[in-house]
């Protein structure tokens, strides 16, 4: 069975892409537009792993995640944020919300795949 | 001090120009020095005036004396001038006696004082002249004998009676000259004190004239001075108060506007640079979005997600990939350059290793000399010290220098080299390109320099690169610079304190 990963992302572009690369690696795409929408997705499809966006309209990418991470049920899934400025800060911000990785826009598509089956085959780690 | 104070606040407040003040003070001065000189000069004369009162009185002492002397002489004289009967003796006798009388009278003159105890002398002389001529003519007229008589029972008396007038003379015109010392001596004494408590008191005005005037000038320069260092260290939020009501009032009111004015202005300066920091920032993101879209796309191609693309294709989109890059290259240097300059970059320090630090670049830039056939080389000294910086930043000068090496040199060799002296690092990339000529290697550290824009064209680059580099040198407290000659290559170097405390200003 396929590994689940939850794309949680408010620029179409971005989800297109995200949904294209990791479909053509063989893992379900499931989308969110923005915070509520992933909250909401993360309880009712128990993703393998979530791909957080960090600027999303209503609840932002930290607050979602400290939410999932407060989650009786949920908190054991892995959270990669991605943070879209480069600015000095961020990366602590997503520490602090307590993601389990961030990786800072732009990114490869490459990279990603690869920092994403770093966090769903633990055996077995790439990169 | 209180009244010293309160006396320096009046002055302040007298709505008149410091000009005007000073006169007026020079003027008081002046006038109490010529007061001081005018009572001096009142007591000397008044000192002269009693000297030669003095003097009279000597004088007069002595004219006096001379009548007592000259008096009983006379009374001598005429007393041997009756008994020897000599008709010559006689004549010559009362004419020296009519000869004394003349000169009684002109005492009247000098003794204004004695002019009754003068009178009695006079009239009492006229009787002895009388009473001798009377006798004289008796003798003369063979009644020698009734002479005498006359001369025993009256003038013998009257003899006495001018010895006692002239000794009076005497005595109470010498009882004067002493009453007139005295007076003499306690009016030098009074007019002492009096010229003395003048200049004192004078002195005393002066000096608190001179030191209420000199305050109220000084308190408010000082007090404007200390306003406008706080001004010059920026603090815009005081005000001034001077009480004068002269220039200096009107300077501090200035000063005041001034203050407020700067104090306006750079706190709009501070908003629009806030404005203008988050302007950029919000820019950037929205400049990175669809940019890295089309990265993502062009890469999914290049990766065939979306089927094998042909060599034309793929040629195409690696062009698209590389002006993309390039794209974001310009967006996050512009992003880095407009922080620095707000004062808004701030080092992420913490400690690093300076050899993991040039092996990190190493391996990201070795592609790029590969392509381009130049030996690649990095050199770092062994035991280098634990770093204390903001690695990422330090990386990005690290790599765009290497980068630049890369770059501008088409064959030949790019090396690194890092050591440590002195607490410093140094770090070193050589290369054998084209190199810089002189007048240009301090232009290339400013903003959008390149030693020939043509080459920023042909090479592809920012023309930032460097002026970001050295401001993240200097923010680590270092310093960058080049060695280099045209067609000899360039060697850049920077060097850095091993530990980085604190942030120096940027």
């Amino acid at each position: 069975m396929s590994q689940r990963i939850l794309v949680v992302e408010d620029q179409e572009d971005n989800r297109r892409i995200l949904r294209d690369l990791l479909t053509s690696a063989d893992f379900e795409v499931i989308e969110a537009a923005d915070g509520e929408a992933g909250l909401a997705a993360a309880a009712a499809h128990r993703p393998d792993l979530i791909l957080m966006d960090i600027q999303l309209p209503g609840i932002d990418g930290y607050e979602a995640t400290r939410r999932l991470k407060a989650d009786a049920v949920l908190h054991a899934i892995p959270v990669i944020v991605v943070t879209s400025y480069a600015l000095a800060g961020d990366d602590g911000k997503a520490r602090a919300a307590g993601c389990d990785a961030y990786i800072s826009k732009p990114y490869s598509p490459r990279q990603l795949l690869a920092k994403v089956r770093e966090y769903l085959s633990p055996a077995a780690p790439l990169g | 001090m209180r009244v010293m104070a309160g006396l320096v606040g009046l002055v302040a407040r007298v709505p008149a120009r410091v000009q005007a003040k000073l006169l007026a003070a020079f003027l008081t001065i002046a006038i109490l020095l010529i007061l001081v000189g005018a009572v001096g000069l009142r007591v000397l004369t008044g000192v002269n005036e009693r000297t030669e009162e003095l003097i009279k009185l000597q004088r007069k002492i002595e004219a006096y004396r001379q009548v007592q002397h000259d008096t009983t002489s006379q009374l001598y004289s005429v007393s041997s001038a009756l008994l020897s009967s000599d008709d010559a003796t006689l004549s010559s006798t009362l004419r020296q006696l009519n000869q004394f009388g003349y000169d009684v009278d002109r005492l009247q003159f000098v003794a204004k004082d004695e002019v009754e105890l003068l009178a009695r002398f006079r009239q009492s002389y006229d009787e002895f002249v009388e009473i001798v001529t009377h006798a004289v003519e008796l003798i003369r007229t063979g009644h020698a004998s009734e002479a005498r008589e006359m001369q025993a029972v009256q003038a013998a008396p009257l003899a006495d009676r001018l010895e006692r007038l002239t000794n009076q003379l005497v005595n109470k015109s010498e009882a004067d000259i002493v009453a007139g010392i005295e007076t003499s001596k306690q009016a030098y004494e009074s007019s002492q004190w009096i010229v003395i408590a003048f200049a004192l008191g004078s002195i005393i005005l002066a000096l608190a004239l001179g030191y209420t005037i000199s305050w109220s000038l000084i308190n408010p320069v000082k007090a404007i001075e200390a306003r406008l260092n706080q001004v010059a260290a920026g603090n815009f939020t005081h005000r001034v108060e001077v009480i004068n009501r002269d220039e200096l009032g009107a300077l501090a009111v200035n000063v005041n506007k001034m203050s407020e004015e700067l104090g306006r202005l750079y706190q709009q300066l501070e908003t629009a640079s806030k404005h203008k920091s988050q302007f950029l920032a919000n820019m950037s993101h929205e400049l990175r979005t669809p940019l890295n879209a089309i990265l993502g796309y062009a890469e999914l191609m290049l990766d065939s997600i979306y089927g094998e693309p042909s060599e034309k294709m793929r040629t195409v989109l690696e062009r698209l990939q590389a002006n993309g890059r390039h794209l974001l290259g310009l967006i996050n240097d512009v992003l880095d350059l407009s922080k620095i300059e707000a004062g808004q970059l701030t080092l992420s320090l913490d400690d690093y290793s300076l050899g993991d630090l040039v092996h990190g670049v190493v391996s990201a830039v070795e592609p790029l000399a590969a392509e381009k056939r130049l030996a690649f080389k990095a050199e770092v000294a062994p035991d280098l010290p634990t770093g204390r910086g903001d690695e990422r930043r330090l990386s990005q000068v690290l790599l765009n220098l290497v980068g630049n090496a890369i770059k501008f040199t088409d064959k030949g060799e790019v090396a690194i080299r890092a050591f440590a002296t002195n607490g410093a690092f140094t770090v070193a990339v050589c290369d054998t390109g084209s190199g810089i000529p002189a007048a240009d290697q301090a232009k290339i550290f400013e903003e959008f320099q390149q030693a020939d824009s043509s080459i920023t064209r042909a090479k592809g680059g920012t023309g930032l690169g460097l002026s970001i580099a050295k401001r993240i040198v200097e923010m680590h407290g270092g310093r960058i610079w080049v060695e280099s000659e045209p067609g000899k290559g360039s060697r850049f170097y920077f060097t850095l304190p091993v530990r980085v405390e604190v942030q120096a200003g940027p």
